[in-house]
């Protein structure tokens, strides 16, 4: 210290000197930080503004990669709008800023667009844009999500016509076409196509007004929105990663809805439950003994008490599952039974497996990925008993979800023996085929076997339309339960979001994907 | 001074480097983030693109060659997440949690010093067995289970406080409260220990019996010899503080450098949990300057060998 005297007069006072020393010259050194939003506050919401907390901040608005759960809740519907979209409740597409399309050839496709469309720059939609926004997700090297997620490796032809008219030709046929483009979301010319945006300018009703990174992002309603004005001017959206303080958001009042509560986390009547898509179902390592048995996959199915975990866990508000797709979804077959619980069956089964040589004593490792879903430890301690039950020896590990990739994706972990993976699976796209040639088809992504007979069954599903296809991913099912038995499914799930009672909303099974303010009214 | 000071910085430079190329290389052990990023039906060749996108498929060497290259040059690289730059996201979250950690050890301090002297003058007496209750239970409940239980008492039972957030000079209560009682317990107790042995030093007796009054004994006499090694654990404290208050930060919804660093390695987003372990480190190495300064002030015999 230089002077004397100032040093004096704290060591005088060692109280002061401490308390300095250790603490206020942080507090110098960071003044004006995270409190810059203090004069809004969170209580002063006025009631023109819906307040919404989300699990956790999106990690971007780009709209290419919308079809993120964390990225979607926010963008899609809100912010930025696809040319058709998928009634979530009827399955059917609908038109949105195309009012129709048809097929012209076998493999183009035309859209007709709205001609009423401004984007919130004030430039009007035309099919120049969604050519470019298509060419910008689909064909560039910008690695959008979307473009992994429902197009994979083929490029699209797209070609603006004229102002209102589009044509998208694929490389073959693809009678689904108009589904996917579901995922792609409508941005101007004027958006970077060397990099992705993280505030982008879209169609919908609201636009990006602030995002204070780390705390809210706010949407204002939109003046010139082709459509209906949203019931609310303001939408600002929180995050907090605790289901139960998201909860206590809703209980305390300081937020209006709330994303992914668990049955536990206390919201008690502000708690609305949807069926949200997710089916969780065990996947088995077909290839490798002792689970190369069908007669030890079955058993699995036997041992696997889902009346009991539905209604025990989860308050009976999830369903027993038969399929890897709920209600909903193209393909799913109503009529398909879900395997009994039979533990004498499945124990015979195990038997005879054994007294044929099947080493069914070898460890199975049961798989988990941590915080997955609500109860998923719990739900883990019982399928090991469960199967344990039917005598097989099962190891539980629980892991991240990095790791839990490593398993699920190929290349597999193949130095861990037999596993039998605790999966999650969403279809957000409403078509058997997302769920199968993902999971079925033997040289699947998530698929650890399959059989020559199964995969031109699978096949055959993809090129068919209509009742067709409705018919053939039904077999596609019924085939995986009776001949592969790669799954034990187990259930159809149920999400909660808490709602104040301030609010009308109806979720929907696509509302954890995006939660569209637009429907949402303040309660009379 | 300036010589202490330059020692300080040369021989802390060694640490810094081992943390982030120990972080750097730790952080890769742990895998291709491919699959984090693409979507699960991605094909080899989109992952190939992805890994070279991001130099990933680069040898290991080479990687860290080219990641402190850029150091050197400021550039701390982009968050795989959010596409933001690293350097910003870090700078951004650590302000928060620098200024919750500090508020929150100046006032455990303040408190600490103020019941534990209380505590010592009369040991064993009814206030000292008050305070060594309160602070063993201050230092032993689970921050998780007590900033939980104040929302639920506070938010949602009172409506006194906001649930979490970072709004409004309200919202700072709780997390404070959830994050001081700890280094508050665990203070009271070192300084009470540290008191009484003070006060039972034959100078104590000499200041009483020349007439010094209960408050000009503690305050001026004893106070100045504990404070050392209150000194020493408050500086400990603070450091598991600025490192990223994980559990309050998360609960609360506060934007700091702890949330951020778990998020980023749950993410596999090496760029940002390297930047944000580079400024932590940073940030304790001048912590640990400030304390030394504060030893100096405080013990006349540290002091010589600083001023030389």
């Amino acid at each position: 210290m230089k002077s004397s005297s100032a040093s004096h007069a704290l060591r005088s006072n060692p109280v002061i000197l401490s308390t300095v020393a250790v603490g206020s010259a942080l507090l110098l050194s960071s003044c004006s930080v995270a409190n810059s939003e203090q004069a809004e506050g969170d209580g002063a919401a006025a009631s023109d503004t819906i307040r919404v907390v989300l699990s956790q901040e999106p990690p971007t608005l780009e709209a290419c990669e919308a079809n993120l759960t964390s990225t979607g809740v926010v963008v899609r519907s809100n912010v930025t709008q696809p040319l058709v979209e998928r009634n979530p409740t009827t399955g059917d597409l609908e038109p949105l800023l195309a009012t129709e399309w048809e097929a012209t050839s076998d493999t183009e496709w035309t859209f007709k667009l709205r001609d009423d469309v401004t984007f919130h720059d004030g430039t009007p939609l035309t099919a120049e844009a969604a050519a470019f926004t298509i060419d910008r997700a689909v064909n560039s090297d910008l690695g959008c999500n979307v473009e992994g997620y429902v197009f994979g490796d083929d490029d699209l032809v797209v070609e603006a016509v004229d102002d209102t008219t589009l044509t998208v030709t694929t490389a073959t046929p693809d009678p689904i076409l108009p589904l996917r483009l579901s995922f792609v979301e409508i941005v101007p010319t004027s958006t970077s196509t060397s990099e992705k945006v993280r505030e982008p300018i879209g169609t919908g009703p609201y636009a990006i007004e602030q995002w204070d990174a780390g705390q809210r992002i706010t949407l204002a309603a939109y003046e010139d929105f082709w459509g209906d004005a949203p019931a609310y001017s303001k939408a600002e959206y929180q995050w907090r990663s605790e289901g139960t303080v998201r909860a206590a958001m809703i209980t305390s009042g300081e937020a209006d809805v709330a994303m992914g509560i668990g049955p536990d986390d206390g919201v008690g009547d502000l708690g609305v439950s949807y069926p949200n898509n997710e089916t969780i179902a065990l996947r088995l390592t077909g290839d490798i003994a002792p689970l190369d048995d069908i007669r030890v996959r079955e058993a699995i199915n036997y041992a696997i008490d889902k009346e009991t975990i539905v209604g025990s866990l989860y308050e009976g508000t999830d369903k027993v599952a038969a399929q890897l797709v709920p209600a909903g979804i193209v393909g799913h077959d109503e009529d398909l039974e879900p395997w009994p619980f039979d533990l004498d069956r499945a124990k015979e089964l195990v038997a005879e497996a054994k007294a044929d040589g099947v080493p069914v004593d070898t460890k199975i490792t049961l798989v988990v990925r941590s915080a997955q879903f609500p109860k998923v430890t719990e739900l883990s301690q019982v399928l090991q008993e469960q199967l344990s039950q039917a005598g097989l020896n099962v190891e539980l590990k629980t892991v991240e979800t990095s790791q839990h990739l490593q398993y699920q994706l190929r290349p597999f972990v193949t130095n861990e023996g037999p596993i039998a993976l605790l999966v999650q699976h969403g279809n957000q796209a409403g078509d058997a085929a997302f769920t199968v040639e993902q999971y079925m088809l033997s040289t699947g992504a998530q698929s650890t076997f399959g059989t020559p007979e199964f995969d031109a069954l699978i096949a055959d599903a993809g090129l068919t339309e209509g009742e067709d296809r409705q018919a053939a991913y039904e077999e596609v099912f019924g085939y995986q339960n009776e001949h592969v038995v790669q799954f034990a499914t187990i259930a159809h799930q149920t999400g909660i979001i808490g709602k104040s009672a301030n609010v009308d909303y109806e979720p929907n099974s696509s509302s954890g994907d995006e939660l569209r303010l637009s429907e949402m009214t303040p309660a009379n | 001074m300036l010589v202490y000071l330059r020692k300080r910085i040369i021989s802390s430079l060694l640490p810094l480097v081992v943390v982030v190329v120990g972080v750097f290389a730790l952080a890769r052990l742990t895998g291709n983030p491919a699959s984090l990023y693409l979507p699960l039906n991605a094909t080899d060749q989109m992952r190939a693109d992805f890994t070279a996108r991001q130099g990933l498929d680069q040898p290991l060497l080479v990687q860290m060659a080219d990641y402190f290259g850029g150091v050197l040059r400021l550039d701390f690289g982009e968050s795989l997440r959010t596409g933001e730059p690293a350097a910003a996201m870090a700078l951004r979250a650590f302000p928060a949690t620098l200024q919750l950690a500090a508020t929150t050890m100046v006032i455990a301090i303040v408190a600490a010093v103020l019941v534990g002297c209380w505590a010592a003058l009369k040991p064993n007496g009814i206030a000292d067995r008050i305070s060594s209750f309160v602070s063993m239970a201050a230092a032993s409940i689970p921050d998780f289970w007590l900033a939980i239980v104040g929302i639920w008492i506070f938010a949602i039972t009172l409506g006194w406080l906001p649930t979490s957030g970072v709004s409004g000079g309200e919202a700072w209560i709780l997390p404070i409260a959830t994050l001081m009682l700890r280094p508050f317990g665990v203070l009271v107790q070192i300084v009470r220990g540290a008191m009484v042995s003070a006060l039972s030093e034959p100078y104590i007796k000499l200041a009483r019996s020349k007439g010094a009054s209960d408050a000009r004994v503690v305050s001026h006499h004893a106070l100045r010899n504990a404070a050392a090694p209150a000194l020493t654990v408050a500086g400990d404290l603070t450091v598991g503080l600025v490192n990223g208050a994980v559990v309050v930060e998360t609960i609360f919804g506060w934007p700091g450098i702890g949330k951020l660093m778990i998020d980023s390695i749950l993410q596999r987003d090496f760029a940002v949990l390297q930047a944000a372990v580079l400024i932590t480190a940073i940030a304790i190495f001048v912590l640990n300057i400030l304390i030394d300064l504060g030893y100096a002030l405080l013990d006349a015999r540290v002091r010589p060998t600083v001023k030389a």
